[in-house]
């Protein structure tokens, strides 16, 4: 667990780069600084592992002052990584992962199946090959994969980030995003991360901490601080589409109406339109006998005569009820009807994701705000 | 190859130069230098630019680490020692010579203190101008995750700043190999004193006796420190970026 007590960084010439921040950070989470440039959000990073000196205040690592310690054994015990341009060049992959090990002094056996283990944990396969290389051999991300894995050299129990993600191109960060998080589900550490993008703190973090001119603004979940900005300052970081961000942190099955009413494919189309009149609807889904999800059944396509599976429209669209619901949403506009079927692995359909359904959710979570 | 091929025709020809001056054996009532005096005389040649080289690469070096340091930089000690290794060139590498000798004496000293000062400004100049040039970022990647000071001037700073460390010791020498000649100026020996014999005797082939070797010197020390450059520069530094 790391401590934040009132700490504050005033440089020789009078600036406040931080000012009476305190946070606390509990084992496992993920706290992310975000803010604009220059609010101190990476000097508050860099404190918690020394490379800049406190000016007032106090941090503790699990219960220990920092300063009670020598500066790099605290270092050898907090992983630590920035852009991908802090790889050290002359060494190969396997030297700048084996880094932290080595200074630890670790056996060489060990370091090399750590170097190898990490290596497949970041997905850089096959890891003899890749341990080989250097810096200037890899593509940004395979280098930023590089950098998460050298952090995570000697297995510290907490990892500092400055930015780690920020020098790659969108598509790719989005995957080191996603990768980084199935990572972080399986080592689950300490993590305290750095980043000026609101889309990457809500994506990541599980508390953020927003700050501004060196004070910490709001320290809260991503759903708190997005539903309800505490200040003007806040409600205009996150940005006038917060809204559509909050979209993010749902998955499909959180909002889907399950068991939705279907027509199976083999029915005729009287009993069709039978249906449709008793429910009031102008679409239904229509499955087969095993309830697989097969498309469309629209209104005004019945005919007098003839079996739903003549007239169906298939589907051109999918959600699994883990999809987020900012994808599911975007996949609503695309699809023929506006509603979105929600299948699983076996295609079988489980849920149905409706505007209204999406409308009655969002109303439900900003309620408070807007009456305020 | 092209590179190759200029070295070999030049070292060729100042080779055979002195080979057939030295077979010509006698010039009126001169006679030109043995061959044996010729190899004497570059052993002591290469002593000179040896042992000056020498304690200039190692103060040069350890020059160059201290006033790269950051306290160094803000301390402005840095543009002082840098600006006064460079009053040492501005002084004439002759002048230089002549005036260690009041200082330490006639012979061997003199000559290689003289070499040491002319040849440090190169050293130092780029020893600082190559931990100048690493990205900050490596150095305060390395600091975050626990090395010492000395462990990042040795395991970083060093090795990626080879390569330019090299190129100065290698400038260095070079001109020192022309500057060592000045040597007999002061009760020295090496290829100056052939050269000088020519001058005094107006024989210029004599001249041209000590002078080719002299250049000869200078090309083989280029190439092979230019090799020794290669081979100290880090693989990391010299793999081509990928396109993947």
């Amino acid at each position: 667990m790391i401590r934040l007590e009132e700490v504050t960084k005033v440089y020789p010439d009078g600036t406040e780069a931080v000012r009476g921040v305190t946070l606390q950070v509990a084992k496992g989470e993920f706290c992310v600084l975000l803010g604009p440039s220059g609010c101190g959000k990476t000097t508050t990073l860099k404190m918690i592992n020394r490379l800049i000196p406190l000016s007032s205040g106090r941090i503790t690592v699990d219960g220990v002052d920092i300063y009670k310690v020598d500066p790099n054994d605290l270092r050898r015990g907090i992983g630590y990584a920035i852009q991908e341009i802090g790889l050290f060049p002359h060494m190969t992959v396997g030297e700048n992962i084996a880094t932290v090990p080595r200074l630890l002094r670790w056996p060489k056996e060990r370091i090399r199946r750590r170097v190898e283990e990490l290596l497949e944990l970041v997905g850089l396969v096959p890891p003899e090959e890749f341990s080989k290389k250097y810096p200037a051999e890899l593509s940004g991300g395979q280098r930023q994969r590089v950098g998460v894995a050298r952090a995570l050299g000697a297995d510290p129990p907490i990892l500092l980030m400055d930015e780690p993600f920020g020098a790659i191109d969108p598509i790719t960060r989005e995957r080191l995003q996603d990768e980084f998080l199935r990572i972080q589900a399986e080592i689950k550490k300490t993590i305290v991360f750095v980043t000026h993008d609101i889309n990457e703190a809500v994506k990541l973090g599980d508390r953020i901490a927003l700050m501004r001119e060196g004070r910490l603004v709001q320290y809260a979940t991503p759903a708190e601080l997005l539903a309800h900005p505490k200040d003007g300052f806040v409600r205009d970081f996150v940005g006038a589409d917060r809204t559509l961000k909050a979209l993010r942190l749902l998955r499909v099955r959180e909002v889907m109406e399950e068991k939705p009413p279907t027509v199976e494919a083999s029915k005729p189309l009287a009993e069709a339109r039978e249906r449709l009149e008793r429910l009031g609807v102008n679409f239904l889904p229509v499955v087969d006998r095993e309830g697989r999800f097969l498309g469309w059944l629209n209104r005004t396509n019945l005919r007098p005569e003839g079996r739903v599976a003549e007239v169906m429209t298939p589907y051109s669209v999918l959600a699994t009820p883990d999809t987020p619901l900012n994808e599911a949403l975007s996949l609503m506009f695309e699809s023929a009807v506006g509603n979105l079927a929600v299948v699983d692995g076996e295609g079988r359909l489980r849920g149905l994701l409706t505007f209204r359904r999406l409308h009655e959710v969002l109303r439900e979570s900003y309620r408070e705000e807007g009456q305020g | 190859m092209r590179r190759r091929i200029v070295f070999l025709v030049l070292l060729g020809t100042f080779i055979g130069l002195a080979i057939w001056i030295t077979g010509i054996g006698k010039l009126g009532i001169y006679s030109t230098f043995t061959g044996q005096d010729l190899l004497r005389e570059t052993g002591v040649h290469l002593k000179y630019v040896g042992l000056g080289e020498l304690i200039a690469i190692v103060v040069g070096v350890s020059l160059g680490v201290v006033v790269s340091r950051p306290w160094a930089q803000r301390t402005r000690l840095s543009t002082v020692v840098v600006g006064a290794a460079g009053m040492g060139q501005c002084i004439p590498s002759m002048a230089l010579i002549a005036l260690m000798a009041p200082i330490l004496g006639f012979g061997l000293w003199a000559v290689v203190v003289a070499l040491f000062v002319y040849g440090l400004l190169p050293i130092l100049r780029n020893t600082y101008a190559g931990f100048r040039s690493i990205d900050p970022a490596i150095i305060e990647a390395a600091q975050g995750m626990g090395m010492s000071r000395g462990q990042i001037v040795r395991r970083i700073e060093l090795p990626l700043a080879r390569p330019v460390i090299m190129a100065g010791i290698r400038t260095s020498t070079v001109v020192n190999v022309g500057t060592a000649a000045l040597a007999v100026l002061v009760g020295g020996a090496g290829l100056g004193r052939i050269i000088l014999t020519g001058v005094l005797s107006r024989q210029p082939l004599i001249t041209l006796q000590g002078a080719a070797p002299t250049a000869a010197l200078a090309i083989v020390l280029d190439f092979l420190l230019d090799a020794l450059e290669d081979r100290l520069t880090p693989k990391g530094l010299k793999v081509k970026k990928s396109q993947a």
